[in-house]
């Protein structure tokens, strides 16, 4: 097909018909008779639990799959008439763009400005009209100030834009994104969803997203589409999208639908503006209410006077100020001893040179963790989380103060990099290994090969190996550090982490993770420490911290903008007890109305 | 971290000629290094080689690569003050040594390696100024034509280098954090996970350059003709470097014996010489721009 033709739009952005797909040498097929079209100009939200044939379908969208992995393939697919199984992905590359998780692997070239006009010189354009493209593409997505940086000195969030860039600068009709938020803080990833939107209504570039925080960008969806098992599962509307959850997987919901589910209040939201607007027409603008004594949430979490349908909220209640932390009392099993903090940084400042001179990364930090909390390390990329996890692990020297840590167990962001053997016992022999192995549940997989065991529990074994002997006689870690081990997951292996750190809380241990995801800390953590370059700009309960704010805030916080709600539970709850205090002063206005008169 | 000889985007004369003229004007500098060896010219190269890098902001790289270049010269000295037996200054008597036998120390075979250190050395330097300062993606650019492959295999490892850099250093920092009481990790397991990883990378790079259109056999537009008004100083200086050094070779300025007895010479040819060669370090020096 012609290059104009395949610009003026004559063929769907991408046709899919009966895909069926086997990896190599794999028992089952990842794709099962996929089949699916998307319209020049739509914006598709591709839905899905982990390894549900999500990013395989996206992978044959652009030509990867079967010409670069191999395997068996049968059914056809088109992008923008372009036979995908017949050409490489070279073919079509000018008519495809596809940006992968991980923005690292993705660029291949030393500077910015190479690495965007390399599409455009394969493909055999003038040095004219590159430059002409690079530089607006630049522009279109706000980078034109790294186009001569090197690109190993761009952050992940600027990296991933330039990872965009190099998809769009030949102006496909489609674009693939493979989960690209998953490494960005809340600020970025919310900004190159809606950087894709603008892009995808200015420049009618069709768009299909694989996400698992769907709370992120459902609101910017045209469409959902839900892998399930290799199979599309549901093929429809962002508001039908929802309603299917409720029926067949409820780890697909967002949180201010499932808060609207709990509530009884239809319809179901896509985003937040959409929930907002529902409550306003309900007569229930939440925004200021719960502030202004209706439904008021006690330290413990539980609402207030009135409410009908208390829910408990244990250890995430707004249990008073945000503290500054050189003022933040320790909590959890062993409070008041600062002597036996698991974790303890006074006066804290860590140095680091990125080749561009040396800078403080962790300026002056104060910070105790005791044993037993549960601590979200929070911030946006390049506060400092993970140097103070680093940091306090041994793994970097402080340039001034000291940090202390009792029995510290670290798991870095890619558990692979622990497991180096190929036996579970022979990574963890011994007593030690047991008791380690023990310690996260994972001790009937002794004899199996770290390979085979899915990413959850490839987790958990890392997890481990950090461990093992670091346990007490009783089999207590001192602190369990995580850093961003959400990263890809879907919900129920977030729940199941949860699970395993409150049950390490529960024993006594101090758990801390750094997380971007700020549904994940919600759920997972009783206090957020909240860092903005390298110093803490707020410390205090899950509750306070993720309520107050826009972008470190859950969505149910931003929906119902009351502090201390910030899961859907304890929002449901507030919601229910709104409504029950209208429905006793609207008895009460009725009751105090003289017979027969006008109420 | 970044490697110290990681390659800077700056707006400096070395970076913005094409990598033609650049890598003219530092491999004249190493033609030098291998024409010569008498050790005031081979200074003079280095001291041009070290100049060059600091006007030209590669102050880490050029310190990185002396801190090498210098050890790997020491270790020259060593070996050859051990090896060779030439020479009449005996410094001192090692007596009797396995497989070596009779070792005696000479002054002569000293400053012969130092000749031989010296030249490694500026050799490291130089290499060291182009990667900081000679952009890889215009050196592929301009190999792309000419030899797709060998640019498309360059291109990789150019990008697999600090992957795997990076990964070697997760590892190591993973290593560090497993618990006492799990099993220790030796290099080999190291080493056999960083190439399983390495090859893991090696694809996803490949699938990139894959959409980026590498597999259509190569650039088919015409080459970018980027602007530089440095490239006619650095062919100059270094056609001036080269002729100065065969004319000086060819008058006798390289005298330079150490055996039996050391002998430098240092006839106003060889002055001049190395008058040249210093003075080419100043070749990506830049008047401070005008305020506006």
């Amino acid at each position: 097909m012609s290059e104009l033709a395949i610009r003026r739009g004559a063929a769907p952005a991408l046709a899919v018909d009966g895909l069926t797909y086997w990896y190599p040498r794999a028992a089952a097929p990842a794709l099962v008779d996929v089949s699916l079209g998307v319209a020049p100009g739509e914006f598709v939200l591709l839905a899905g639990r982990s390894a549900s044939g999500k990013s395989t379908l996206l992978r044959a969208a652009c030509g990867l799959v079967p010409h670069f992995h191999g395997g068996e393939i049968e059914g056809r697919v088109a992008v923008a008439g372009l036979d995908a199984i017949a050409g490489g992905p070279g073919e079509l590359a000018r008519a495809v763009g596809y940006v992968a998780q991980d923005p690292e692997t993705q660029v291949v070239s030393t500077t910015v400005a190479a690495e965007i006009e390399l599409p455009l010189e394969m493909r055999g354009d003038g040095p004219g009209d590159r430059a002409r493209a690079v530089e607006e593409v630049a522009l279109a997505l706000a980078i034109p100030h790294l186009l001569g940086r090197a690109v190993d000195t761009l952050s992940g969030g600027e990296l991933q834009r330039v990872a965009l860039a190099a998809a769009l600068v030949t102006r496909p009709r489609l674009v693939l994104l493979d989960e690209p938020t998953s490494q960005l803080d809340p600020v970025s990833g919310d900004e190159l969803i809606w950087l894709l939107r603008r892009l995808n209504e200015e420049w009618g570039v069709a768009v299909v997203l694989a996400e698992h925080r769907l709370e992120r960008c459902l609101a910017a969806a045209d469409r959902v589409v839900a892998v399930v098992a290799g199979r599309i599962g549901f093929d429809g509307g962002p508001r039908e999208f929802l309603g299917w959850t409720r029926e067949a997987d409820q780890t697909l919901t967002t949180p201010a639908a499932r808060l609207f589910s709990l509530a009884g209040i239809e319809p179901l939201p896509v985003g937040v503006r959409d929930a907002r607007r529902t409550l306003g027409e309900a007569g229930s603008s939440f925004a200021g209410s719960a502030t202004a004594g209706g439904g008021r949430v006690d330290s413990g979490g539980a609402v207030g006077a009135g409410a009908a349908t208390a829910v408990p909220h244990p250890g995430k209640g707004l249990s008073g100020e945000v503290s500054p932390p050189s003022r933040l009392p320790l909590r959890g099993r062993r409070r008041n001893r600062r002597d036996e903090a698991a974790l303890l940084a006074t006066g804290l400042w860590v140095e680091l040179d990125d080749g561009s001179g040396p800078r403080d990364v962790i300026r002056g930090i104060d910070l105790a963790v005791a044993p037993g909390e549960q601590v979200a390390l929070m911030g946006r990329n390049g506060a400092g989380k993970s140097t103070l996890l680093r940091t306090a692990a041994g793994l970097l020297e402080p340039a001034a103060g000291r940090v202390a840590a009792e029995r510290m167990a670290l798991l870095t962001q890619n558990p692979g990099d622990y497991l180096v053997r190929e036996r579970v016992g022979d990574e963890l022999p011994g007593e030690p290994g047991l008791a380690a192995l023990r310690a996260v549940g994972m001790e009937h997989a002794i004899e199996a090969d770290p390979r085979d065991l899915s990413g959850g529990e490839r987790q958990r074994l890392a997890l481990a190996v950090a461990l093992a002997g670091r346990l007490d006689g009783d089999g207590v870690p001192g602190l369990v550090a995580l850093d961003e081990p959400t990263r890809g997951m879907d919900r129920g292996r977030k729940d199941d982490l949860v699970a395993l750190a409150g049950r390490l809380a529960a024993q006594g241990a101090a758990v801390v993770i750094a997380t971007h995801d700020v549904e994940f800390a919600a759920e997972f953590a009783h206090r957020v420490v909240l860092l903005g370059d390298g110093v803490v700009i707020a410390d205090g309960p899950s509750a306070a911290i993720l309520s107050g704010g826009w972008y470190f805030a859950t969505e149910v916080a931003r929906v119902l903008d009351a502090p201390g709600v910030v899961t859907p539970e304890h929002g449901a709850a507030l919601l229910a007890a709104r409504a029950s205090e209208l429905s006793r002063h609207i008895w009460r206005l009725s009751s105090e109305a003289p017979r027969g008169g006008r109420p | 971290m970044r490697s110290p000889f990681a390659y800077i985007p700056r707006r400096g004369p070395l970076q913005s000629a094409r990598p033609g003229a650049a890598v003219s004007y530092l491999g004249a500098l190493v033609a030098v290094a291998f024409l010569y060896s008498n050790p005031v010219v081979l200074l003079a190269a280095g001291a041009a080689a070290c100049l060059a890098g600091r006007l030209a902001g590669a102050r880490a790289a050029v310190r990185a690569a002396l801190r090498l270049g210098l050890g790997l010269a020491f270790l020259i000295v060593v070996v050859n003050a051990l090896v060779v037996n030439r020479g009449e200054t005996v410094l001192a008597r090692l007596g009797d040594w396995p497989i070596l036998g009779q070792v005696d120390v000479t002054l002569e075979a000293i400053v012969a390696g130092v000749s031989i250190g010296l030249r490694a050395a500026v050799t490291m330097v130089a290499f060291a100024v182009y990667s900081a300062c000679v952009d890889p993606d215009r050196v592929l650019r301009a190999l792309r034509p000419v030899a797709a492959r060998s640019a498309l295999t360059a291109t990789l490892v150019s990008r697999l280098v600090p992957v795997a850099a990076a990964d070697a250093g997760r590892l190591r920092d993973a290593a560090r954090l497993r618990g006492p009481g799990a099993a220790a990790v030796g290099r080999g397991p190291l080493a056999r996970r960083l190439l399983a990883g390495s090859l893991d990378r090696a694809v996803d790079v490949a699938a990139t350059l894959e959409l980026r259109g590498y597999g259509l056999g190569g650039p088919r537009g015409e080459g970018r003709r980027e602007p530089s008004r440095y490239d006619t100083r650095f062919y100059a200086v270094a056609a001036a470097v080269v002729a100065a050094a065969i004319a000086g070779k060819l008058v006798g300025a390289d005298d330079f014996r150490t055996y039996p007895t050391i002998q430098v010479g240092l006839a106003p040819a060889t002055v001049a010489v190395a008058a040249i060669v210093a003075a080419s370090g100043l070749a990506p020096w830049r008047r401070g721009g005008r305020r506006v």
